[in-house]
């Protein structure tokens, strides 16, 4: 088993899994409950840089995440390419205007991308300065994270790992979906 | 990467169709979205040039549903597939964790499929991924056109890495099952085996390095594809009625209309020309967004008393401001009014 417990690099950051245990899921929860509340958003997405949603706080119960994640992580992809070829380091923010709603994306750390929906209630300049400061906040989390042992990630217990029965429950299931 | 969630005891894979242009990635995409059970799939989302050509990429959430206690969502993207949108493609590839890369079987495009496995390499290289590391099949695709290579050909040419490979014709949904769910399996026996690897998934995923990663063992492919190489399948089998998919959307992605008799169905999709509208758009069937009549804030509930404070003291500072620049204006304006 790899030895995680030296300084990573960005690279390294970039690169590794990421897992969630219920306590990571609850500070991030409580870290986006507080911008929301603060910056008067509608509703806040934190989206991998890969495309999967980690988690969202506030009004998206009718929106189809899933698809927002993927489009917001390509989004993101794209306007990271365009600053490479523009010699920029990396655009961090990126803003779009609707007619009654708008979504702020930006970045949070190496790899995580906050996106918030807000309308007319508050202001962009609002939401850009809770934004950076909740950004702070989650990669400082996401470095405790993803810098944990291999003693502390077995600590959370049976429960949260995947059971013995995991191979042969996927070969059932698989079967069931695409079984022609 | 794969990322679990212990918090809803989730798993989310990111899956990528890749291939030459016109190869059939988003037709082995829309079969997947017509035919997977309605409860499994979600919207069929393409960013597509006005040509229909994939510009960007199409995507589709999968839920195959709990597997041991663990929901398990995979999310199936297409790249572009043309030459000169390697650029957006390699963004795509960013934290994959299987691939189903699709062959066009006939002979004149066999350059374009050693291109695009290159491309491939190439591109997985740069994100410091070894592309035998990465769980993959072959689709051969367009079995049906008199043009076809021998499977044996293709083999030769295009499978060094004895990947396990499928024959498939993506237009009638031949094949595109098979090849998904051993891709499927792939991609899940990876998770596993991380897992037999050492005291829990948790651990070796939350604790692995990159170095780790890189040394893990080439997945195992399936044995009945790597062993029994499936011929090309028979006349698609209907699925089981409780399987059946129910139609209640349109399709999602939606092709221009065509004069009838000018196009077959495979000629609907003009190659990407000069004069064509490239304007991105994204097909929805029905975008759920649009359906809230009245979206709820919960963000604006004030749970906390900490919060109104801080409302109160902004409110405070306004007022202050006001009050000092009413101040200032009024001394500004007595000066001047003393000065005339």
């Amino acid at each position: 088993m790899p030895k995680p417990t030296r300084q990573m690099s960005d690279t390294e950051l970039r690169n590794s899994r990421l897992v969630f245990y219920k306590e990571d899921i609850q500070q991030i929860d409580s870290t986006l409950r507080e911008f929301l509340s603060r910056s008067k958003s509608k509703a806040a997405l934190l989206v991998d840089k890969d495309g999967h949603l980690i988690t969202q706080e506030g009004s998206t119960e009718k929106t189809d995440t899933d698809t927002i994640a993927a489009l917001v992580a390509g989004c993101f992809a794209a306007t990271r390419e365009m600053a490479r070829i523009l010699g920029e380091e990396e655009f961090s923010a990126l803003f779009h205007q609707g007619r009654k709603d708008n979504l702020q994306l930006s970045l949070v750390g190496q790899r995580t991308i906050l996106g918030v929906l807000f309308d007319d209630t508050t202001t962009i300049g609002m939401v850009r300065l809770y934004a950076a400061e909740t950004a702070r906040k989650l990669t400082s989390l996401f470095r405790k994270i993803l810098g944990r042992s291999e003693a502390q990630c077995q600590s959370f217990g049976d429960e949260q790992t995947i059971g013995d029965g995991f191979s042969q429950a996927a070969a059932d299931t698989l079967e069931n979906v695409f079984g022609e | 990467m794969v990322q679990i969630n212990f918090a809803n005891r989730e798993i989310q894979c990111k899956v990528v169709y890749y291939g030459p242009g016109m190869s059939g990635k988003t037709t082995n995409l829309e079969v997947v979205h017509k035919k997977a059970p309605t409860s499994a799939k979600g919207e069929l989302t393409s960013i597509a040039t006005e040509g229909d050509r994939t510009l960007f990429f199409d995507f589709m959430p999968l839920d195959l549903g709990n597997i041991a206690g663990i929901k398990t969502k995979f999310q199936l993207y297409t790249v572009p597939g043309q030459v000169y949108y390697n650029s957006t493609r390699k963004l795509v590839l960013q934290g994959v964790d299987g691939i189903v890369f699709v062959a066009d079987s006939q002979a004149d495009k066999l350059d374009e499929n050693v291109e695009a496995f290159e491309n491939l390499k190439a591109n997985l290289k740069e994100y410091g991924r070894d592309i035998e590391a990465i769980p993959m099949v072959l689709q051969y695709n367009k079995r049906d056109l008199p043009g076809a290579m021998p499977v044996e050909d293709l083999e030769r040419k295009l499978n060094p890495l004895n990947l396990p490979y499928f024959e498939a014709v993506a237009s009638t949904g031949e094949g595109v099952f098979p090849t998904l769910k051993a891709l499927a399996s792939l991609v899940l026996e990876s998770i596993n085996r991380e897992k037999q690897g050492g005291a829990g998934i948790a651990a070796a995923a939350a604790c692995a390095t990159p170095a780790a990663a890189a040394t893990r063992p080439a997945p195992q492919r399936p044995a009945a594809a790597a062993t029994a190489r499936p011929a090309a399948p028979a006349a698609p089998r209907r699925m089981a009625p409780q399987q059946q998919p129910v139609q209640r959307r349109p399709a999602a992605r939606v092709r221009p209309q065509a004069a009838p008799a000018a196009r077959t169905p495979r000629q609907s999709r003009e190659p990407f020309a000069a004069g064509t509208a490239t304007q991105p758009r994204v097909h929805r069937a029905k975008p759920r967004h649009q359906e809230r009549a009245e979206p709820v804030h919960h963000a604006m509930r004030r749970p906390a008393g900490k919060v109104r404070i801080k409302e109160r003291t902004d409110t405070a500072r306004l007022v202050l401001t006001l009050v000092i620049a009413a101040v200032i204006i009024g001394a500004v304006g007595f000066l001047f009014m003393n000065y005339l």
